[in-house]
């Protein structure tokens, strides 16, 4: 049947298409954290609900999204406010069961980067338990929650939109996949696009034999 | 006797090729020890490879040379960490040689703690002690390998049965079997499990059998040979892993109701079947608790402990399951507040979320997934409403496998209860609905056959291209998060 074929190719040529865009898209980047290696640290845990902020931030041009270092095992929707001299300047949320050490919330890029600025992570628990991971400082450039300081900074990392392309990275993402594995080598991730292909080759060769 | 595989159509054959093809592609994205507790299955078999025994300690202090395998990977700052990438330069790729390299040095034999899969039973871990052997004189990371790849022939059991049981329950359109099995044989979690070391590829494997079993047996009878292989394969199952006794209820009503079936031709003959079948079966079992008797251990073990968290209200329990699977009723209290368990657990869940179940698709992704899942879910409708009559008639044996799903979303629900509300939804994983595969093989076969004849193929292919698309986006999801 000529709509079967028809289907087939007009079905897989769409998810070529998406694969093609979807490549040409470009990773999210760190623009800037302040993340100190090796100093990271536990400097809060709550089972209540929480507004922590954190003043003496700088929000980068064309920030995208904005991670916060908390952990959780099913992690409740948190709202996330960046604020300059008390106006908000950019704002989002991200909805619960996220698991992790970090939840990375939406926002809308500003054109031009703002300094100083009061960043604060709000959400509310039940039954849970969120760790506030960041850097011990002393109490006076701590976040707080409220009039309460934490132990420390928590760890904020700004992402934006990087400047090259999934297919202009593939080559060091095929390097990556070689490593810390046996057998080890680029050619591995050959092996893996020949597979995929193969059940993809296979199952359009059968579809095509008994729904025709 | 003749070879059960003999009538195996050919178009079933290639679906077992193609998911056996993208698990194996699985194995080879996913990073080593980054799916779920796959450190304490490599744990399991490694001490029933090396010394013969079974692990003794659900500890996590695994064997010194699996440590050093995971520091050198740096995987457990990897896990659970969706921001951390796996090592990415050739320093790193040395220091982790060269961990492997001191590991061999100073090793012992086995790892007698297995973490949280010391609790399951061996017959996974011994099996993936074949794979095992032959890469001895390989590092961990071979073996690990080798072993994957022994779970992806489990996908390809499981596709082929799929496949099978769909012909044995809707054998008027053969259009629709291949459907079913190559969807289920793309379907990315399926790939994704059975591309690590997890004794869920042969639970997977084991429950599609026991249903196309059972579905056989609706359809041509019970006889001696079909209610020994039920036996038998639930027996297979038992010593599987623990969550087939959520199955166990469903397969045994099946076994009973057959026989009496059975009864209205054969007489009291028939009973000897369920005997047989029954017996058969319950053997793993009835070793099991005379072992523990003789070893002076509770009756049954560790089913015990999960037994003692009894002590709440049924009626809470009973509430905390409906509602982690459906919308809260008026009069609940509410044990998931401001979560909708239905879509964020289970769906989003099936969608996707890899690795540590830390890697999951945009929250948009999630949002157009919605699109083709209602589409379907419509079209099955439709071809039910269509087929009334023909389900009415078939009403026994489509009680049985409700049952069995049930079963098996009650364990479910009643493990994670045991752990709420120190955790709300311990285990809300899609992956431990998998072994009902077969039955959402049936259900897009339905969506297909809904569409009427004229579209049905149609929508057949593109039931198929959607799970191709399924498939290679999430791979890429997995890469993106750990290589990229």
């Amino acid at each position: 049947m000529r709509g079967v074929k028809l289907a087939l190719l007009g079905g897989l040529g769409a998810v070529a298409i998406a694969l093609v865009l979807t490549l040409l898209g470009s990773p999210m980047s760190v623009a800037r954290t302040n993340k100190v290696p090796g100093n990271e640290t536990t400097i809060w845990t709550t089972t209540h609900g929480a507004t922590y902020c954190q003043g003496h931030e700088v929000l980068p041009a064309g920030i995208s999204a904005i991670r916060i270092w908390l952990d959780a095992a099913a992690g409740p929707r948190v709202n996330v406010v960046v604020s300059s001299r008390g106006h908000t300047i950019a704002s989002g949320s991200r909805g619960s069961i996220w698991i992790g050490g970090s939840v990375t919330v939406p926002v809308k890029p500003l054109a031009r980067a703002v300094d100083d600025v009061t960043v604060c992570a709000a959400f509310r628990l039940h039954d849970e338990t969120i760790v506030v991971q960041g850097s011990s400082t002393p109490r006076s450039l701590a976040a707080y929650d409220g009039r309460q300081a934490l132990d420390g900074r928590m760890g904020v990392e700004y992402l934006r939109t990087g400047t090259r392309s999934w297919l202009s990275l593939a080559s060091e993402v095929a390097r990556r996949m070689g490593l810390g594995r046996e057998p080890a080598g680029t050619w591995v991730v050959l092996l893996a696009l020949a597979l995929l292909a193969g059940a993809i080759a296979l199952s359009s060769r059968l579809l095509v034999e008994e729904l025709t | 006797v003749r070879c059960p595989l003999r009538g195996v159509p050919r178009a079933a054959w290639i679906c077992a090729l193609v998911a056996i093809l993208n698990a194996a592609s699985w194995s080879i994205v996913t990073p080593p020890f980054q799916s779920p507790d796959e450190t304490d299955h490599f744990a399991y078999v490694k001490q029933l490879a090396e010394t013969g025994e079974l692990p003794s300690s659900s500890s996590e202090q695994v064997s010194s040379e699996e440590v050093g395998v995971l520091v050198g990977l740096n995987a457990l700052r990897v896990r659970l960490q969706p921001q951390v990438h796996t090592i990415a330069s050739r320093s790193e790729q040395d220091a982790l040689r060269k961990n492997l390299a001191l590991a061999s040095l100073g090793a012992t034999p086995g790892s007698p703690a297995a973490g949280v899969a010391a609790s399951q039973p061996p017959l996974y871990y011994a099996l993936e002690t074949i794979p095992y052997e032959l890469a001895r004189g390989s590092s961990e990371l071979g073996r690990l390998q080798l072993m994957r790849l022994m779970s992806a022939l489990f996908a390809g059991l499981t596709a082929m049965f799929v496949f099978l049981f769909v012909r044995e329950t809707l054998p008027g359109v053969r259009w629709a079997w291949t459907v079913a099995g190559l969807a289920v044989a793309l379907a990315p979690l399926l790939g994704f499990m059975s591309g690590s070391v997890n004794p869920d590829s042969l639970l997977f494997a084991i429950s599609a059998a026991i249903f196309y079993t059972l579905a056989r047996a609706f359809r041509r009878g019970l006889d001696w040979r079909t209610a020994a292989a039920l036996g038998a394969l639930t027996a297979l199952g038992l010593l599987t892993k623990v969550n087939f006794l959520g199955l166990l209820p469903g397969v045994l009503l099946g076994l009973a109701l057959l026989s009496v079936r059975a009864a209205r031709s054969r007489g009291r003959a028939a009973y000897r079947l369920l005997a047989l079948g029954v017996g058969v079966a319950l053997s793993p079992v009835a070793v099991y608790v005379l072992s523990n008797l003789l070893a002076g251990h509770h009756t049954l073990g560790i089913v015990s402990s999960a037994a003692q968290h009894m002590h709440r209200s049924l009626l809470d329990e009973a509430s905390y399951i409906w509602q982690l699977y459906l919308p809260r009723l008026p009069g609940m209290v509410g044990d998931f507040p401001g979560i909708s368990t239905t879509r964020q657990l289970w769906f989003n869940g099936y969608v996707g979320l890899y690795g540590w179940l830390d890697t999951p698709f945009p929250a948009w992704a999630q949002t157009v997934a919605l699109v083709p899942a209602a589409a379907l879910v419509a079209l099955c409708g439709r071809a039910l409403v269509q087929g009334r009559a023909l389900l009415r008639a078939r009403a026994v044996e489509l009680v049985v496998y409700a049952a069995m799903a049930l079963g098996l979303m009650l364990l479910i629900g009643a493990d994670s209860y045991a752990a709420f509300p120190a955790t709300d939804a311990e285990y809300a994983q899609a992956r431990y609905l998998l072994p009902l595969l077969a039955l959402l093989g049936a259900a897009l076969a339905l969506a297909a056959r809904g569409a009427g004849r004229r579209w049905g193929p149609i929508v057949g292919v593109l039931i198929v291209v959607l799970f191709v698309a399924h498939d290679v986006f999430s791979q890429l999801q997995t890469v993106a998060r750990f290589y990229g």
